[in-house]
């Protein structure tokens, strides 16, 4: 479950992983933590002059907890005090903070990083963190920085791979496929050869594996030309990508279950699904929910296009101060070391699952260790190169959270046959603008 | 003794009284003062925030300020069309589902009412039940049953060779309406059920006499007798479909089939939360607020209309 999280993005879809009885009971911790604002004030008043100074940190990645014990240990000066992110917390985050009761710093997709930005609810930090830029992967610094100023701490990325179960594929004879073109003879064969295989799932509900492969292509769903934005959900790329799946959806060489509910996993765990594209910190979710299948998945990069070795990314997370944290030096001081320390990065890495933005996280040996699920395989490695190969073409938007339900509703009508992804893709695109021209800003075709 | 009655009251009031105008006053501001905080200050919240909308410029990074629009959000959410398709939804479902519902209320409460019915306390409890489960939780539980690999109940089905499937584009309404039926059937039978207990029971026992036999009893007595009963779940259940939100809410996570905004609620939900921008979804909760006024009254002005045919 909270693998899944990592990524941050689509809340809506998030909590789908979470099995049922799970859901109900983050839906009671949300509520239960909702009056947790009050903490928020407590650590807003907690920098006084005489005490400590009190940071409010909310979060969703594993293993957070000790690190905050870690440094309250060590730094009696700056006491932080920790929540863990369930449900629709990260929506109540802004509502705290417009109300002025948020925490000081919490954990948020780098994809709704602009909006953030653009509403005030970030504190340009820049001074504090400059410092720092140097461990950080040069994509994910960009990620956090907008108009020359820095909003936030990376904390992880989603470069691309492919989890495959090597065992079909041998007994079928099928060899992993490179490239988006072998990929597709490789449906076929696979569904040929056992019409209860397919090669992948389709989620309608899953907007980081879209993602991942428009980024793979160079395409971007936002872009800045001067002083407007360009909106780019249904651009070349993701026409490209559009027609990879329409092809496989129309030959019935894919099924379309929701991703991370019971009936997904359990056609993973019955061996229906023969590969599945995603990001680094997905192969720990697949470890948790698919047990029984261990040793039989390996990981692959993911397919290329024609004439490229580009691989993608599902988007990554940041440590942002929060409006109205009342010591932003010191809440970025803990944000910087949790996610840059030398300390932290084996256990970010190990417990938290996070593919690390940082240098120091890239070297740590922790990120090489042999996995037995995936046979013994080191597969951080494909993952490693994948981050290497991901091109730098992704531009984050103000209206993330818009064009991902307009994307995710119209590819729900693309798997019920009423639509083509093409066409949903073109609708996804209008609204997408129809709602930044709504708030005002300068969109250009 | 006219004349003595007036200086025999007033002194008696002053006793009573006490404490002059204010009283009266004192006892209904606590309701007056959480009638204005939880009821009528969020409409006028939600009335004034549709009115404005949060607008940059440019890329927007010199920040957000809050002008007014006057209708436009409105506009905007007339020019939905999906959103207008979502009350069409909850109309279709409603029409469905509400007298489903009403007919399985009456039905039990009914039986229950009669001597048909062995160990009548254990079954009420268990129609109850179902009502005292959280509708998330509710709606958790029956996911289970409409997720084919895990569920026994289509499993079963096609082991007698019936292939349902129950989260499909044209049958995911009604697995939706299932499970508030399944949820809320119980109150509604509740309500039916106490207001039929509170009939003379002469007037049955004079039926009966008169050669009627249970059925007719039910059917020409009791029910026309609890007509205000029904016509109350009846409204409450017709709003709470104009409301409906918690079960494709949750369904929503293993059905592609529910779009977030397929109810109203919904898409005010999506709007104000996942498309952050909540003057445009409080213009919409004021519409579905308009629309759920119109359809009580209308209800009510038809049950008053009928009642009065009743008495006529």
């Amino acid at each position: 479950m909270d693998a899944k999280t990592l990524s941050g993005h689509g809340w809506r879809r998030r909590t789908a992983i979470i099995t049922a009885g799970m859901l109900s009971l983050a839906g009671l911790t949300a509520c239960g933590t909702g009056d947790s604002g009050d903490s928020g004030d407590a650590a807003a008043g907690g920098a006084s002059a005489d005490g400590p100074v009190e940071v409010d940190f909310w979060g969703w990645v594993p293993g957070l907890e000790g690190l905050v014990d870690t440094w309250n240990a060590d730094n009696p000066d700056i006491q932080v005090s920790f929540h863990r992110m369930t449900g629709d917390d990260g929506q109540k985050v802004e509502a705290a903070v417009d109300a002025g009761t948020g925490p000081d710093l919490v954990q948020l997709s780098t994809h709704n990083l602009p909006d953030y930005v653009i509403q005030g609810r970030v504190q340009d930090i820049t001074e504090y963190v400059t410092e720092h830029e140097d461990n950080y992967t040069e994509a994910s610094w960009a990620s956090v920085s907008f108009d020359g100023k820095v909003y936030g701490v990376p904390q992880g990325i989603g470069p691309s791979g492919m989890m495959y179960r090597t065992d079909i594929l041998e007994q079928h004879g099928i060899a992993v496929p490179t490239t988006w073109d072998e990929y597709l003879e490789a449906a076929r064969a696979l569904h040929a050869a056992d019409p209860e295989v397919y090669i992948a799932n389709m989620s309608p509900g899953e907007i980081g594996q879209w993602v991942q492969e428009v980024q793979q292509a160079e395409g971007s769903w936002f872009g800045i030309d001067g002083d407007a934005w360009t909106v780019g959900v249904n651009d070349e790329a993701s026409k490209q990508v559009a027609e990879r799946w329409q092809t496989l959806l129309d030959e019935g060489l894919v099924t379309t279950e929701l991703m991370w509910t019971p009936e997904y996993w359990a056609r993973v765990n019955a061996g229906d699904i023969a590969t599945i594209s995603y990001a680094a910190w997905f192969p720990v979710a697949l470890a948790e929910n698919a047990a029984d299948t261990s040793g039989r998945w390996r990981v692959a990069p993911m397919p290329t296009n024609e004439g490229s070795d580009n691989q993608g990314d599902s988007g990554g997370a940041a440590v942002v101060v929060l409006d109205g944290a009342q010591d932003p030096a010191a809440a970025a001081e803990f944000a910087s070391w949790l996610n840059g320390s030398d300390d932290t990065q084996d256990t970010l890495i190990t417990e938290g699952g996070l593919f690390p933005s940082t240098k120091n996280g890239l070297a740590s040996p922790a990120l090489r260790q042999e996995q037995e699920f995936y046979g013994g395989q080191v597969i951080n490695e494909v993952f490693i190169e994948s981050a290497e190969h991901t091109p730098s073409t992704w531009t984050e938007g103000p209206n993330w959270g818009t064009a991902q339900t307009a994307v995710l509703d119209e590819f729900a009508k693309v798997v019920g046959g009423s639509q083509t992804f093409t066409e949903a893709l073109d609708n996804a695109q209008a609204a997408t603008v129809a709602d930044l021209e709504a708030r005002g800003l300068t969109v250009k075709d | 003794m006219v004349a003595q009655a007036p200086s025999a009251v007033v002194p008696r009031r002053r006793v009573i009284g006490g404490g002059g105008r204010w009283v009266p006053y004192a006892f209904v501001t606590p309701f007056v003062l959480v009638f204005l905080t939880f009821m009528l200050a969020p409409i006028v919240i939600a009335v004034v925030n549709g009115l404005y909308s949060s607008q940059s410029s440019g890329l927007g990074f010199g920040g957000a300020e809050t002008v007014f629009v006057g209708l436009r959000n409105y506009a905007r959410a007339f020019a939905d069309t999906d959103f207008l398709f979502s009350f069409v939804r909850v109309a279709l479902y409603g029409v469905v589902q509400v007298p489903v519902m009403m007919v399985i209320a009456a039905v039990l409460a009914l039986l229950f009412d009669s001597a048909l019915v062995k160990a009548r306390r254990f079954f009420q409890f268990a129609v109850f039940l179902p009502y005292a489960v959280p509708g998330v939780i509710a709606a958790l539980l029956w996911s289970f049953f409409y997720q084919p690999s895990v569920s026994p109940l289509v499993q079963g089905l096609q082991a007698i060779g019936v292939d349902a499937d129950l989260l499909a584009p044209g049958t995911v309404l009604w697995s939706v309406a299932n499970v508030s039926i399944w949820s809320n059937a119980g109150i509604n039978m509740i309500i039916l059920f106490s207001a039929l207990q509170s009939l003379p029971r002469d007037t049955f026992e004079a039926a009966r006499l008169d050669g009627a036999g249970e059925l007719r009893i039910a059917l020409s007595l009791k029910l026309p007798m609890i007509a205000p009963a029904v016509m109350l779940t009846t409204l409450s259940t017709v709003i709470g479909t104009l409301q409906l939100f918690n079960e494709p809410q949750v369904l929503q996570f293993i059905t592609p089939n529910i779009s977030s905004d397929w109810t109203p609620n919904m898409a005010i939900y999506a709007v104000s939360t996942l498309g952050r921008d909540a003057h445009l979804g409080s213009a919409m909760a004021v519409i579905l607020g308009l629309v759920t006024l119109v359809v009580s009254l209308v209800l009510v002005r038809f049950t008053n209309s009928s009642a009065r045919g009743g008495a006529r």
